[in-house]
This record gives C-alpha cells, structure tokens and sequence, in this order.
C-alpha cells in the first residue's frame, strides 16, 4: 500500500500546487477530492482512507477552519465512492462522473454542516453559492481526466513491479 | 483468519472516524500539537510552492518582456544583435521597474506607520473557497507572532493567525472568522467589520440613523488594536436601509485586492497609531 499511497499522494501535492499557484484566483476546482474519489473506486480501502488522510492534512494545514475538517469532508468522498462501488457495481464513465458530481454535492453539504455546528458564520450569499456550484460542475467534469490519470499512475506503478494485493502473482514456470 | 478479514473494513473506519473526531476536538481546543502537525506540513510543502512561484514569476516576466517587443524587426545581423541584447535589458528594466512601483508603495507605508515592520512575500493562498488566508514568508524565526496586522501600500490586509518556523499563515479580512473595529472616515460612525468570504465585508452593528452612503471609506478605528488606526479597509459599496431590524446592511470591499498580493508589510507591535496628520 505504501509505493501507491506515496505515489498517489504526490500526484495530489502537484495538484495543489497547480490550483495554488496557476489556477487561484481565477478557476475554482476540487481537484483534490476529484483525485480521491476515484483513488476510492479501486479495489484498496486502506489505500483511500490513507490518501484521505494525507489530502484532508494538506488542506487544512493551508485553511483557517479547525484542523480535521477537511480530512472529515474527504472520508464523505471516500464513504460515497465506496458506498457506489458495492451497491451499484460502477464500470461505466459516465455513470462515475454522475457518481463524483453527487459525492461532491454531499461533501459540499457536509463541510457547509460542519462549519456551522464548529461555530463559523457560512458563507451564504447567491454569487458564492454559483461559484461553488460551477466549482462542483467543473470538477466533475473533469472525471475522465481523473480516471486516466489514476488508471496511468497505476500502470507506472505496475511497470516498476508493484501489484495490488488482491491479484495473484504472475506465473512462473517452476524451475526457471 | 477469516473472522479477522471480517473485521477489519470496520475496525479500519472506526478507528478513521475516531481519529477525525480526536482532530477535531484538538483542534477546537487549540492543542500545540496540532500546531506542531500543520507546521510540519507547511514546512514541508510550502519550499516547493515558494520554489514554484518564483521560477512561475520568472518565466511570466521573460515571456512578457519578450512578448512586447517580438513585433521588433531589423534589417541585418549587428541590429538583431543589438535588439537581444535591447531585449534582455527591456526585461530587467520592466522587471526592476515593477518592483521599484511595489516597494515605493511598501515605504511610503512604512513611513507612514511609525512602528516597526517587516517585508513579507505571499507565497501561497487557500485555494479552497471556505477560508481566506494567505502564507507569507516571514515566520518565528524573523520575529513574527500571532495576531500582528499585515498591511499593503492600499490598505490592511489581515493578521497574522499562525506562525511557523519560516512560514506564517495570515488570515484576510474577508475570512468569515475575521471581525475589526471599524469606523466611516466621513461620519466617524463605528461598526464592526465582519469577513464575509469572497472579496467581501459586511460593517455590521451599524444603527439605520447613522449617515453612510455608497462611496464612503472605511477605516481601522484602532479602539481595539489589532489594526493601525487610521488605515483604510475599503470602501461602503452597498447601504441598506430598508432590511427588518435595528441595524443598517451595509457591504464593504476592500481597497486591497487580496487575491493578487505580492508583498506586504508586517507590524511587529500592536496598539499602534499612525505619525503625521
């Protein structure tokens, strides 16, 4: 779990930087949760729950909003991927982007929650609420994107040897 | 084995969910050590942000100086020669030209607050839309501590939240947790002046007799020390009356534009006054 995690958790440090430093202020997406999302549509829990872990510390460690808030948002990602998994057996792309809009929607809705039982003022006014509904769109929309960059990190990891735990080893002819 | 294998996805979340909740709860208790796992972070992620930027700066600065003379012709080798070399200068003057404008600002404000202040460049913003907040990069190590005012030759910017090693965190005054003693330059009315995310503040407790009109600017009224008194915020861009209760609605925007700062200013005492007139 560690080489993917490591990998993974790269991946989302790069992304960070991207929307910190060529995106803000002009374009709002969550790439991270997008990243994680569909980190938690492959096979390994522990391998979602450790990226939500290092996501959600990364995020808060650049926010004024309580430690840990983030890093819970980020379990309602992981939570719903999961959840969509098991239940509804998700193959198609489309049908993964309609998933990550809804994820995102409810993890909106729980960091909106959070705030206000943590005792901050949300921000309620029509301008914001637009921007973090094309915020939302936009992310989702970038699903297939995601999913390359997920499925390529995977490969590159598969080409330096590293196998999932749930798959068999490759065979070798005994003796060779 | 089995029954291990049975186990574990809950034990797993469980433990997860208890982990986010003792955070949290640590979090809300303002524990030094959840201070100590954020500044580990941001020590260990804020050299690559601040590493990136400035090689960001740079390649915008070259492109831009190249891209305002590449309508340039010349007729033979020892002109095209002398156009690069025209180029390279053309650069370093804009560049050095931009900075000077910048720092002119920073002293002008320097002078005009008779305290002692730091410079600081923002390296990094959330990106996120449920806080705002900016990092700067002056940290413990140069003297700066929680609460200190963080000013830019427009206005005032925010104030320092968190302090690191070499890195503190500064929240903006269009955070929702941010709140300042306020007045109206015009009227001498006093309000307080709340965060209310985007690039927006609201002067709140501001009763509807009291004379504020649109245009009008908002300064720091320096009763309770957090701002320098006298330094602007920004100005009314909204005053309504006509709301249900005691109080006016009033919508401030402020004279800085806090999502395009490049340096700041960094008081290093509170309780401050401004020299001068």
């Amino acid at each position: 779990m560690i080489a993917p995690l490591l990998a993974y958790s790269l991946v989302g440090l790069v992304l960070f930087y991207i929307q910190n430093l060529a995106l803000f202020p002009h374009v709002h997406l969550r790439l991270l949760g997008l990243l994680l999302f569909y980190v938690s549509l492959r096979p390994s829990l522990s391998l979602a729950l450790g990226l939500s872990l290092v996501l959600g510390f990364l995020q808060d460690s650049y926010t004024t909003t309580p430690f840990g808030l983030h890093l819970g948002a980020a379990l309602v990602l992981v939570a719903v991927a999961r959840l969509s998994l098991r239940r509804l057996h998700l193959r198609q792309l489309g049908f993964q982007v309609v998933v990550s809009l809804g994820a995102l929607f409810l993890q909106e809705l729980c960091l909106q929650i959070g705030t206000f039982i943590l005792g901050y003022q949300p921000f309620y006014s029509s301008t914001l609420i637009r921007v973090h509904l094309w915020e939302i769109l936009g992310t989702a929309a970038l699903g297939p994107l995601m999913y390359l960059l997920v499925q390529g990190v995977e490969n590159f990891l598969r080409r330096l040897g590293w196998r999932p735990p749930s798959e068999p080893l490759p065979y070798q002819p005994f003796g060779e | 084995m089995h029954h291990q294998g049975r186990y574990r996805t809950p034990l797993l979340i469980v433990l997860v969910l208890l982990l986010v909740f003792s955070i949290l709860s640590l979090s809300l208790k303002h524990s030094p050590a959840v201070k100590k796992v954020q500044g580990v972070i941001i020590s260990a992620t804020a050299p690559g942000l601040e590493g990136m930027e400035y090689v960001s700066r740079r390649i915008k600065n070259i492109w831009q100086g190249y891209f305002y003379l590449v309508g340039v012709k010349q007729q033979n080798h020892e002109l095209e020669r002398q156009l690069e070399e025209y180029k390279q200068r053309e650069v370093r003057y804009h560049e050095a030209q931009e900075a000077l404008t910048r720092l002119e600002g920073l002293l002008d404000l320097k002078r005009q607050v008779a305290l002692p202040v730091i410079g600081a460049r923002v390296i990094a913003y959330d990106p996120s839309l449920w806080s705002r907040c900016a990092l700067i990069d002056q940290g413990r190590a140069e003297g700066v501590k929680d609460g200190l005012p963080v000013l830019a030759p427009q206005g005032i910017v925010g104030r320092v939240v968190e302090v690191y090693p070499e890195y503190s965190k500064v929240m903006l005054i269009v955070d929702g947790k941010s709140a300042a003693d306020a007045m109206i330059q015009r009227t001498r009315v006093r309000g307080i002046l709340k965060g209310k995310g985007g690039n927006r503040c609201s002067l709140d407790f501001v009763p509807k007799s009291a004379d504020v009109r649109v245009g009008d600017l908002v300064l720091a009224s320096g009763l309770v020390g957090l701002y320098p008194k006298g330094l602007v915020f920004g100005k009314v861009t909204k005053a309504n009356k006509k709301n249900p209760g005691v109080f006016q609605d009033i919508e401030v925007t402020p004279s800085v534009d806090l999502s395009t700062l490049e340096e700041v200013l960094v008081v290093k005492v509170a309780n401050l006054a401004l020299s001068g007139p």
